[in-house]
């Protein structure tokens, strides 16, 4: 008797020991959890005779329990349960073993089920899939085949010793998955990073030493809350820009972009970075969000001959621009808050202050605080005085080899930089030179008669022909304030309008919208006229008087004014875009 | 200005009036050229020419030429004192034909 008791228990453990092996490598193995616990549903379900048996996993970010496989009873597939809720929910809640023998007298049982699927349950038998702590689901067998008989506490055993091999499956699984998903993310921030690189000036343009422009942009992470850019606009100038976003991450790399993309779209067509500034701010208000703003520096340099190579820049609340020229150094603070803070009032452009520089050959540097706080190697930050010594030192050298110098005070091998480090130098040291002189003695002069003389008259008008019979009415009025004859009223009046002609032509292009402004001043024995418009740059040798022995129509305005007037200068104005004309007659009023 | 024409012995004539300047001189070239470039001779009288500029300077260089071209006459006629200094500051004094009267003119452009 006793023998065969014992044969059959050995019998048993033998079968025992064998699922437990072929179970324990299936689940080691697999590349699909799902459908080993599919497959493994059936054999686990049969050698411990149940009737029917379901996988349940735990979602863990909802917490919602589903059913993924079930064999035998009922297809239960897709059923939901909340986290604790029937013999399953709270097995997986409480992370223990359930064996329920009669289901009627246990409160935890959901009859819901039975109901909807007309199944009749009897006795539960329930494992969790858990590997120490961590539940991910539940192993469920329902009814012993055998109406009389019972599930045992070996039953239970069993199957918590199978569940833990396949909950040790599902946890590798999700944990492949996760490490899939993070190393895509990754993926994606490289190739957000590489799209933001391309945003800024092609590279190859720095290694060139010959370049008037360059600029440097070193991440401390990925992605970037800095840039810079700069393009050349059709007459020659040279328009630029550095920005730096508060904050760091993707959120201020996508806020970079915009800005970005706002500079090179708007810049083409608004050619004055006050303006400029102010349009992006503009822009930014209405749509940056979680308080993020934007520090920036937008600035038009002009090398073309006869301009001095002036430099026209507005600061949107970054850090001071460096000029470096004679050996001596001047900072250009901000003129206005950062961008995406102070939305401008209705009915203005919130243009910000422009300054302008004139580097006289020299250099000049705009940098983001990630220089100046970078820390150098004896770990202290760099500092402005920092960046004004290597500058200093290596002041003979290129830009790109300026910039490199400066970058790598601040970022050392093996060291994570402590902010993104953003650099972009501009030379005025290429443009030759010229007769400074003449341009500069013109500069005084200007000043000087805004400084003195009589007011007559200040009128702006549209450049349109149909201003004009009003501009000359206001001239005549003007010369009959001071006392002129008809004749040179006349002439006075004709010479006047032909340069708004001029005005409207050449540097409008034709009929615009755009402003002539006229001003008349009274000085003694001469009266002064000044036309300035808001056009980009004219060059005066292209409005020449045209040789009067070519009979032909055009062409005669020029040489009208010329013949009125006793002075004919063409400048720059003092600020903003634009041409200036200053047209000067004397007048003997003692006359009559 | 005055754009309505007459015509006596053959020749189209302008009385110009007002102020001829860079709003109103398209359409005064746009009216010399058509009759001179339909072969009309035209006399252009200037009595009440108050201002004119060098687009409408222009518009009668145009119009000067294109009937040389065409053989037709072109030629001012008594012109204002504002318009014939305007004519020399230009230098074009001497190169338009200039009559004292409309009459004179015509009877120059028929014969």
């Amino acid at each position: 008797m006793e023998q065969i008791v014992y044969e059959s228990m050995s019998v048993g453990i033998k079968d025992q020991v064998n699922l437990l092996a072929s179970m324990t490598a299936e689940f080691a193995n697999t590349l699909n959890v799902d459908e080993t616990l599919q497959r493994a549903l059936p054999q686990i379900t049969d050698y411990l005779k149940a009737e029917g048996s379901a996988v349940f996993l735990l979602d863990e970010t909802t917490q919602v329990i589903t059913c993924v496989a079930c064999y035998g009873a009922t297809e239960i597939t897709g059923l939901t349960l909340e986290y604790g809720q029937g013999i399953v929910g709270k097995c997986v809640a409480t992370n223990e073993g359930a064996l329920v023998r009669d289901v009627k007298n246990d409160p935890d049982f959901y009859g819901a089920v039975d109901n909807q699927t007309g199944f009749t349950t009897r006795s539960i038998l329930c494992a969790p899939l858990s590997v120490k702590d961590r539940c991910v689901g539940a192993i469920e067998l329902v009814n012993k085949k055998n109406q009389d008989d019972l599930f045992e506490e070996t039953d239970l055993k069993i199957l918590e010793t199978l569940s833990a091999s396949a909950a040790l499956a599902v946890i590798n699984a999700r944990m492949a998955k996760a490490l899939v998903e993070q190393e895509r993310v990754k993926r994606e921030l490289e190739l957000a990073a590489d799209i933001q690189r391309r945003f800024l000036p092609d590279p190859s343009n720095a290694q060139n030493d010959q370049s008037q422009i360059c600029g440097v942009n070193k991440a401390a992470r990925g992605v970037s809350g800095d840039f810079f850019d700069y393009f050349t606009l059709p007459d020659g100038r040279i328009y630029f820009a550095l920005g730096d976003v508060s904050g760091k991450g993707i959120n201020a790399s996508l806020l970079m972009s915009k800005t970005a993309s706002l500079f090179r779209c708007l810049g083409k067509t608004v050619r004055d970075p006050g303006k400029l500034l102010g349009r992006i701010n503009a822009e930014l208000c209405e749509t940056a969000a979680q308080g993020m703003f934007v520090t920036m520096v937008a600035g038009l340099y002009d090398p073309r001959p006869g301009c001095e190579g002036m430099i026209r820049i507005s600061n949107a609340g970054h850090e001071p621009v460096l000029l470096y020229c004679d050996d001596e150094f001047k900072t250009f603070g901000a003129s206005g808050p950062p961008l995406g803070i102070v939305p401008p009032l209705p009915g203005e452009d919130g243009a910000y202050e422009e300054e302008q520089i004139f580097p006289n050959h020299g250099s000049l540097y705009i940098y983001t605080d990630g220089l100046t706080e970078g820390y150098t190697k004896s770990g202290d930050p760099l500092e402005d005085k920092g960046v004004q010594k290597i500058l200093r030192d290596h002041s003979d050298a290129s830009l790109p080899t300026q910039l490199e110098c400066l970058v790598s005070a601040v970022s050392h091998p093996g060291m994570k930089l402590r902010d993104d480090v953003t650099v972009l130098a501009l030379t005025d040291s290429q443009r030759p030179l010229e007769d400074k002189q003449h341009t500069e003695a013109h500069h005084s002069d200007v000043e000087d008669e805004e400084s003195d003389g009589d007011w007559l008259i200040d009128f702006k008008f549209p450049a349109q022909p149909s201003w004009m019979k009003l501009a000359r009415a206001c001239v005549r009025e003007s010369c009959v304030k001071v006392g002129c004859d008809d004749r040179l009223i006349n002439d006075v009046v004709l010479a006047v309008d032909e340069a708004c002609q001029n005005v409207i032509r050449h540097a409008y292009g034709g009929p615009s919208d755009e402003e002539i402004e006229l001003t008349v001043r009274h000085r003694p024995g001469r009266l002064v006229f000044r036309l300035r418009d808001f056009a980009p740059l004219v060059e005066p040798s292209k409005i020449k008087p045209r040789d009067l022995d070519d009979i032909r129509p055009g062409g005669l305005g020029t040489h009208l004014i010329q013949e009125v007037m006793d002075d004919v200068r063409y400048l720059r104005p003092t600020q903003g875009e634009g041409n200036l004309l200053r047209l000067v007659k004397n007048i003997d009023i003692n006359k009559g | 200005m005055n754009l309505e024409t007459r015509e006596e012995n053959g020749v189209v004539i302008f009385e110009l009036d007002g102020e001829v300047d860079l709003e109103t001189s398209p359409q005064l070239r746009a009216a010399l050229l058509q009759h001179v470039n339909a072969g009309k001779a035209v006399c252009v009288g200037m009595k009440d020419v108050a201002y004119i500029d060098s687009s409408g300077i222009a518009s009668l260089v145009e119009a000067y030429q294109s009937g040389r071209r065409n053989s037709t006459g072109f030629a001012l006629a008594s012109i204002s004192d504002s318009a014939l200094r305007v004519l020399q500051l230009a230098r074009l004094d001497k190169v338009f034909t200039i009559h004292d009267t409309i009459d004179a003119a015509v009877g120059e452009l028929t014969t």
